[in-house]
């Protein structure tokens, strides 16, 4: 069974407009004018059991919108969706058992309780018995190392701490599947690292299909094996993690530092990016010619350094969201 | 269906132990706000007190009866705001997206929601109430009667907070209506019902149904009806099953927290 | 006094944004003065019936003018504001800026109060023509001379909700004391006239600011006087000398506290 099914999903927002200043004020308040927004333009994917998948575009893309309606928080204006062969419009409950979420930019703890008497609270929700709800807490403690703060109030936590709780408190139910939207906004590159360990090690450990958005393109290398693109509400791109590295931009960057004496010819098919005395950056389109084809252009003799990396990650995905502006 | 039930039952009251604890943090102001609500309450009284010197019976009522009417508005009033504080400011909670964490719990939405945050000062309504109906005479008929009549009352003014709240589903700016209507609400309720007529008395059993929270439960306090109990009942089944409905389907134009002004 | 000016101008200017508040505002002050209105009439058994000396058109108008004191000044958000300034650490800004705190918040509220003050009086004055058909009678100058103790009085409330608001800086929570201020304002000022009240109450009431604010410009306006008003302006300005005393006084004891604490 697919983990998740959409089918040419569909949602609009009507939005108020407004003039600017106090005209404008008395204007929308007399006589509205409303303007439909297209947030989610019928957009379609499959993700299957146990998959980590990146869920990612620009501000405003719909990415929130589309998580938002798969886990039963907003109501479609057209199309189908089924996580775990549920239907959010219909089961929101049923759903709910299922899934957990976790959004970045909220939260769902109690901060004057403990993380513990607030892991126990959400095990009531999700129908758990006392005693099931304790082992689970104690293995999760041991897993994740909360010992040292599992009985501090969440006000008194730091950032990175409230953050695992957060995602902590959204496995007490075993989800099936974890919707994880910007878990690392706001955080150290340390925290940020531990927290991704806990997601790798989460989707491992327990076979949890992982559905993940961020702007942040290291949680994306690091965590995903396929990524899904939209932009203004359409999909763009649903590829794997591999692909979209080697193959969507087929490019590579060679650093190279050559001595006083050294020439360089360079023809169309090789693209100066920057040039330092006797030190070049040249972009390579292996769609047109080959490294060696491009290596030809320089005096081989006199290469003192050389170094050939892909285009950044980051820059392929700006690419393809400036593409399809 | 049953088992449901108790499962919600145990998480509201949960959460409502937990948003006491929470508001015991600081026990100086809680019980500050508690007993300045009731000395608040008690100073309204004074009030009554002029009025009467003036004359010795106003709309039916004898002073005595004035302070029954006030514990009954205090008391519905308090019983709503003390447990459902919540429900109050509905309008924000739909505006800023904040229904988004109760909507991927696995409980009812609109109950989780209400029950998050609990009235601190209503509490001092509440045992304000109760020293009214010590003050008026107590006899254990009275005390029950007087405690499910909080109970309806209180849940029409849910209602009606609900239902005024709803509208933020539809108009993005009706915080205002949210306003009006609870105070509307409590205006109403602490006069005796007997000075108002015609046009104005039938708004007062139907839009702004204070009615059926201070004046028919004091009517009932003071003759009992068995009929009338029933009706009451059955009307603050009624509200809360309108103000439920509206919610429902207000949830289904649930923006979360999208932008919702766009200016040119 | 030019900066407080700008706030003032400032303030007035976002209050327009918000006029669908305004209109709420007004719609309470609608209700509270029906419903009082509906309990005079109950209480009046006939038009030409005088209690302690006031007539049922003196009575209405009375509430009307105290009403719109009250409402129009919006105190408990007012209080709330300060409150929060003090308890958030926001005023400790203020305290390295070339201006004074008492008088920042006196002119951002007056700013904010402004239009509604103009709504209120609008209203108001339909309302009452609307609820009972007659006035008080008027001239112009006792007309300006109303307003002129009006526009003292709000000054004076000001002054006084400030100073509640300021006690924040000693105790943990100051809203419940703006409460019953406002309570005491609104049994002893605005339901009734001082002469409601036995002799003793009264006594106390003459020199409360329950005269200066609330009883004094309705009951001019009710029943104008010249020596009466003479009177008013008199305790009105020694109550704006006390009650800014007041407020700089907390200030500066406040803000001492602050620094002891390290902010």
């Amino acid at each position: 069974m697919k983990a998740i099914s959409v089918q040419n999903l569909k949602k609009t927002f009507r939005v108020k407009t407004k003039e600017k200043g106090l005209k404008g004020t008395f204007k929308s308040m007399l006589k509205p004018t409303y303007r439909s927004v297209e947030a989610v333009k019928g957009i379609s994917f499959d993700v299957d059991e146990g998959e980590v998948l990146a869920f990612i575009g620009p501000n405003g893309a719909g990415k929130s919108t589309t998580i938002k309606m798969m886990t039963g928080i907003l109501y479609p204006d057209g199309g189908s969706i089924k996580v775990l062969g549920i239907d959010p419009t219909k089961e929101r409950k049923k759903l709910a058992y299922e899934i957990g979420t976790v959004f970045g930019q909220k939260e769902q703890l109690w901060t004057h309780l403990t993380p513990y008497d607030n892991f126990k609270f959400f095990g009531a929700i999700y129908d758990i018995d006392d005693k099931e709800v304790e082992k689970r807490i104690e293995d999760l403690k041991n897993r994740f190392e909360l010992g040292e703060f599992i009985n501090t109030p969440v006000r008194n936590l730091s950032l990175g701490q409230r953050i695992r709780c957060e995602i902590v408190a959204s496995l007490i139910h075993r989800p099936k599947i974890l919707f994880l939207d910007e878990p690392t906004i706001g955080l150290d590159p340390v925290v940020k690292d531990n927290i991704r360990k806990l997601i790798k090690q989460m989707n491992k450990e327990y076979h949890t299909t992982i559905f993940l958005t961020s702007h942040d393109i290291s949680d994306i290398e690091k965590l995903c094996k396929r990524v899904i693109i939209i932009n203004n509400g359409e999909l763009v791109l649903d590829d794997t993690m591999e692909n979209l590295k080697y193959h969507y931009l087929n490019k590579k960057i060679i650093d190279i530092k050559m001595r006083d004496d050294g020439k360089f010819s360079g023809d169309d098919n090789v693209k100066v990016l920057k040039q330092k005395g006797n030190n070049y950056k040249i972009e390579v389109d292996l769609d047109k010619t080959t490294i060696g084809e491009a290596m030809k252009s320089f005096d081989m003799d006199s290469i003192q350094d050389i170094n050939i990396t892909n285009v950044p990650l980051e820059d392929i995905i700006t690419t393809i969201y400036q593409r399809s502006k | 269906m049953f088992r449901e039930i108790k499962k919600e039952f145990k998480i509201i009251s949960l959460s409502t132990y937990y948003a006491i604890q929470r508001e015991m943090l600081n026990k100086a102001s809680f019980l500050s706000n508690v007993f300045f609500m009731i000395l608040n309450n008690l100073s309204m009284i004074i009030q009554w007190i002029v009025l009467f010197n003036l004359k010795s019976n106003i709309a039916g009522f004898e002073f005595k009866d004035i302070l029954l009417m006030w514990g009954m508005a205090a008391g519905t009033y308090g019983f709503a705001h003390f447990l459902f504080e919540k429900a109050f400011s509905l309008s924000s909670l739909i505006v800023d997206g904040s229904l988004d964490n109760y909507l991927v719990q696995p409980k009812n939405v609109l109950l989780s929601a209400i029950s998050s945050q609990i009235g601190v000062s209503a509490l001092g309504d509440l045992i304000f109430a109760y020293i009214m109906l010590i003050l008026t005479g107590v006899t254990l008929p009275k005390f029950l009667l007087f405690t499910l009549f909080i109970v309806t009352g209180g849940i029409i003014n849910l209602s009606i907070a609900i239902i005024s709240g709803s509208f933020s589903f539809w108009f993005k700016n009706s915080d205002i209506i949210e306003e009006t209507s609870s105070h509307l609400m409590i205006s109403f309720a602490t006069y005796p019902g007997g000075i108002f007529k015609g046009i104005v008395r039938v708004i007062l059993y139907t839009f702004i149904p204070v009615g059926f929270v201070t004046f028919l439960p004091v009517e009932l306090l003071l003759n009992f009806d068995l009929k009338l109990m029933l009706i009451l009942i059955a009307v603050s089944i009624l509200f809360i099953t309108l103000a439920t409905f509206m919610f429902y389907r207000g949830l289904r134009r649930y923006s979360s927290s999208n932008l919702m002004i766009a200016r040119i | 006094m030019k900066k407080y000016i700008h706030i003032l101008k400032a303030e007035l200017m976002t209050s327009l944004q918000y006029l669908p508040n305004t209109a709420f505002g007004v719609f309470t002050f609608f209700i509270f003065v029906y419903i009082m209105f509906m309990v005079w009439q109950y209480i009046y058994s006939n038009p030409q019936e005088l209690i302690n000396g006031y007539s049922i058109t003196q009575m209405t108008w009375y509430l009307l003018v105290t009403e719109i004191l009250f409402t129009s000044l919006g105190g408990r958000r007012f209080c709330k504001e300060i409150c929060k300034d003090v308890k958030s650490g926001n005023i400790t800004y203020n305290l390295n800026k070339p201006y004074s705190y008492v008088f920042y918040a006196l002119f951002k509220h007056l700013g904010s109060m402004v239009l509604k003050f103009i709504v209120d009086i609008i209203i108001g004055v339909a309302l009452g023509f609307i609820l009972i058909q007659s006035m008080p009678e008027q001239t112009v100058l006792s007309v300006i001379l109303v307003l002129v103790t009006c526009f003292l009085a709000e000054l004076i409330s000001i002054f006084l909700i400030i100073a509640i608001g300021l006690l924040s800086f000693f105790i943990e929570d100051a809203n419940p004391f703006y409460w019953l201020y406002s309570k005491m304002i609104l049994i002893f000022g605005t339901f009734f006239p001082i002469e409601f009240f036995p002799e003793y109450i009264r006594g106390i009431l003459r020199y409360s600011p329950i005269y200066v604010i609330s009883y004094g410009p309705a009951r001019l306006f009710v029943n104008f006087d010249i020596n009466e008003f003479i009177n008013i302006l008199i305790a009105q300005i020694i109550y704006i000398f006390i009650s800014y005393g007041i407020c700089s006084f907390l200030y500066a004891k406040g803000s001492k506290r602050l620094n002891v604490n390290g902010g």
